[in-house]
């Protein structure tokens, strides 16, 4: 049974698909961090920007990210589902 | 007709040999697995060539030295000049490579092939072989069978060595048995008469097995088995090494003015070395001597002597030609000039760059980028915009500004001449490079690109449509129809002013790669609503009336769909990441549904 396990183990990690899978999770992953900073700093730049039509711009901004990281979110969900299965 | 007798020819000549003596078929059957160890060799390389390779020779051949260097070490490596040759063709071909450093790479190959006679020569001829092959063919054919692309070549890799040592052998055992019965060497020939039939014979051999590496190895085994003469081994061996070029030559066949020039280049280096090694053969085996005597070498050790003959002529030919490579860049460029075509035709696109994944991807997508940059050319002439002041960088409005003439140029004329050719020549490129990638990802890339070009395409067919009305409305008395025109013209420009932003970025953040253009989308949605939403005023007005005002309704549409369009493209052509963060982003990006839901949905809750 362990030699088995082994084996699969072994499969999984020489399969091609297998690699391409957990290349594509690692890069959405590091996408997405790159938005939550992006996020982080256009907040803080619109907690201190004074300028109306330069807040309204960072808003803007800030609302493409989210649903942008809301989407990528809802990917890797589906992706560690994969990768675990 | 010489190509069908030839075959056939070859076929009676072997069959009679085989027929007529057992050593014969020996030496032959080594020398085919030899071969065919070359190819296995090759295939197993060529699986690494999608990407280590690569990224390796794009950061090593800034400069001729480092050239020179990639050349012998890679050709050490592989064993394989041909490999290297069609590698280099190919990068030329897709324009990652400059000439005099492609032609650096074939100088250092040349003397890295030299390596296989030492190796040959020094060890392969002492050792048992056949000892090593067994094994190393065993445990290649298993990894060949597996489906991880890396194992699968360097199972084949494996398998070629082994291939190639049991060649070796059998190509010894032949020569071994040849001795016992018949003395090849009576028929050696001695003089200058004898080594220009020996170089003859030298070509001859390697243009038949298309491989110089195997040619030598038969001359150092006929030579250990003392069926040659040293001083006609030394011809075989110059021969051998003009016959060489054949491969580039034929490599360089389906490629492009590049890759023929560097053929040529191929072609005048070796004839050079060859010409001054076999007028000064005299000279040189003094040198040899000199220098065998130097490095411990027997003075009856012909091979290895042979080795260094090897070596030495192809260092003279590098010292000699090296110096005068600008000269010889400057004249291959005036032997074959780029042909300046009517109608644009593909420059990075060719069957050398089919045969390796990354290299191909890369050529397409270079070509894409051409077809992007003519279309920019017929888009900023059919909506009547100075290119001169658009991509001076002033303001879009100052763009716009100084653009109010109509350019009166024919844009159907200019989309058959400019795009439709290169685009259907870059669909055809995909379509029988795709075939051959069972790859996920490249093949994925290469179906994204082609979609680019479609765009492109696309967007390039809006403007012809934008254009009737445009035309007309730019030269009409009624300002409020000409001022809603700008606008769209505006916003056309404000697009291709943002791709060129992103291509233009040589380390993207995240503020400048492909997920700003979600933002860009958006503009382009709130820009076209506000026009649309101002034309029952204009109406109300009377302002304009209503047939303007259902042709700046369908105008609008266009050019909505045009901005779209080369989003789309430049999304694809102008990413700097790399492919999995690329298709990553893209999965993120935003569709025109998602765009259509945060222009309707209340700031409060999608900014959360």
């Amino acid at each position: 049974m362990k030699v088995k396990r082994l084996l699969d183990k072994l499969k999984a990690i020489l399969s091609a698909e297998r690699q391409a899978q957990l290349a594509k999770y690692s890069s959405l992953k590091k996408v997405l961090k790159a938005l939550r900073v992006e996020k982080a700093r256009l907040k803080k730049e619109l907690a201190e920007s004074q300028d109306e039509n330069e807040r309204q711009e960072i808003a803007t901004r800030l609302k493409v990210i989210s649903v942008q990281r809301k989407k990528g979110l809802t990917v890797l969900k589906e992706l560690k589902k994969e990768k675990r299965g | 007709m010489l190509r069908k007798i030839l075959l056939p020819t070859i076929f009676l000549i072997l069959g009679y040999g085989f027929w007529h003596s057992a050593e014969f078929k020996t030496v032959t059957a080594g020398v085919a697995i030899f071969l065919f160890g070359m190819l296995s060799l090759e295939e197993g390389f060529k699986t690494f060539t999608g990407g280590t390779l690569e990224k390796i020779l794009k950061a090593s051949t800034n400069s001729i030295w480092k050239s020179l260097t990639f050349g012998v070490v890679t050709t050490s490596i592989m064993q394989s000049s041909s490999l290297v040759s069609v590698i280099t063709i190919s990068f030329l071909s897709a324009g990652l490579l400059e000439l005099a450093s492609a032609i650096g790479i074939i100088f250092g190959a040349n003397l890295g092939t030299t390596t296989g006679a030492w190796l040959v020569a020094g060890f392969g001829l002492k050792v048992n072989l056949s000892t090593y092959a067994m094994p190393m063919l065993v445990f290649g054919i298993i990894l060949v069978f597996q489906q991880a692309k890396n194992l699968k070549g360097a199972g084949y890799v494996l398998a070629g060595l082994g291939f190639l040592f049991l060649g070796i052998h059998y190509m010894k055992e032949g020569f071994d048995s040849v001795s016992q019965t018949i003395d090849l060497a009576e028929y050696a020939m001695t003089g200058y008469p004898g080594v220009f039939v020996f170089a003859g014979i030298g070509i001859l051999a390697t243009v038949v097995m298309q491989s110089s590496h195997a040619t030598l190895v038969l001359i150092l085994a006929a030579l250990a088995a003392q069926q040659v003469s040293y001083e006609n081994a030394l011809a075989l061996a110059i021969g051998s090494n003009v016959g060489t070029t054949i491969t580039a030559i034929i490599g360089a066949l389906g490629s492009g003015v590049e890759g023929k020039r560097l053929a040529v280049a191929h072609l005048i280096f070796n004839l050079t070395t060859g010409l001054i090694a076999i007028l000064g053969i005299y000279q040189l085996i003094a040198v040899v001597s000199w220098i065998s005597a130097h490095l411990g070498i027997a003075a009856d050790n012909y091979t290895l002597q042979l080795a260094v003959f090897h070596t030495v002529f192809n260092l003279i030919g590098i010292f000699v030609m090296l110096p005068l490579l600008n000269q010889l860049v400057i004249f291959l460029r005036k032997l074959m000039p780029e042909q300046q075509r009517e109608v644009e035709q593909p420059i990075y696109l060719n069957s050398a760059s089919m045969g390796m994944a990354d290299v191909a991807v890369e050529a397409v997508r270079k070509e894409s980028v051409r077809l992007y940059d003519l279309a920019v050319e017929v888009i900023t002439d059919g909506l009547s915009i100075q290119r001169d002041v658009f991509q001076s960088g002033v303001k879009v409005k100052s763009v716009i500004k100084k653009s109010s003439d109509v350019i009166d140029e024919d844009i159907d004329d200019l989309y058959e001449r400019k795009l439709k050719a290169l685009y259907g020549a870059i669909v055809e490129f995909i379509i029988h490079t795709r075939s051959g990638y069972t790859q996920g990802r490249l093949r994925e890339e290469l179906n994204r690109i082609r979609q680019a070009g479609q765009d492109i395409i696309e967007a390039v067919k809006g403007v012809k449509h934008l254009r009737k009305n445009l035309t007309r409305f730019m030269q009409s008395d009624n300002a409020d129809i000409k001022r809603e025109y700008d606008k769209l013209r505006r916003l056309v420009i404000r697009v291709l002013r943002k791709i060129e932003t992103l291509r233009t970025q040589n380390d993207a953040g995240l503020s400048d790669s492909i997920m700003s253009l979600d933002r860009l989308k958006l503009e382009i949605e709130e820009r076209t609503e506000k026009i649309s939403n101002g034309l029952d005023e204009l109406i109300r007005k009377d302002r304009i009336d209503v047939q303007m005002a259902t042709s700046l309704m369908n105008d609008i549409s266009y050019c909505r769909e045009i901005c779209w369009d080369l989003i789309e493209a430049g999304s694809v052509l102008f990413s700097k990441s790399d492919l999995d963060e690329k298709a990553a982003m893209r999965t993120i990006a935003l569709d025109e549904h998602e765009i259509m839901d945060i222009l309707e949905t209340p700031e409060r809750e999608s900014a959360q």
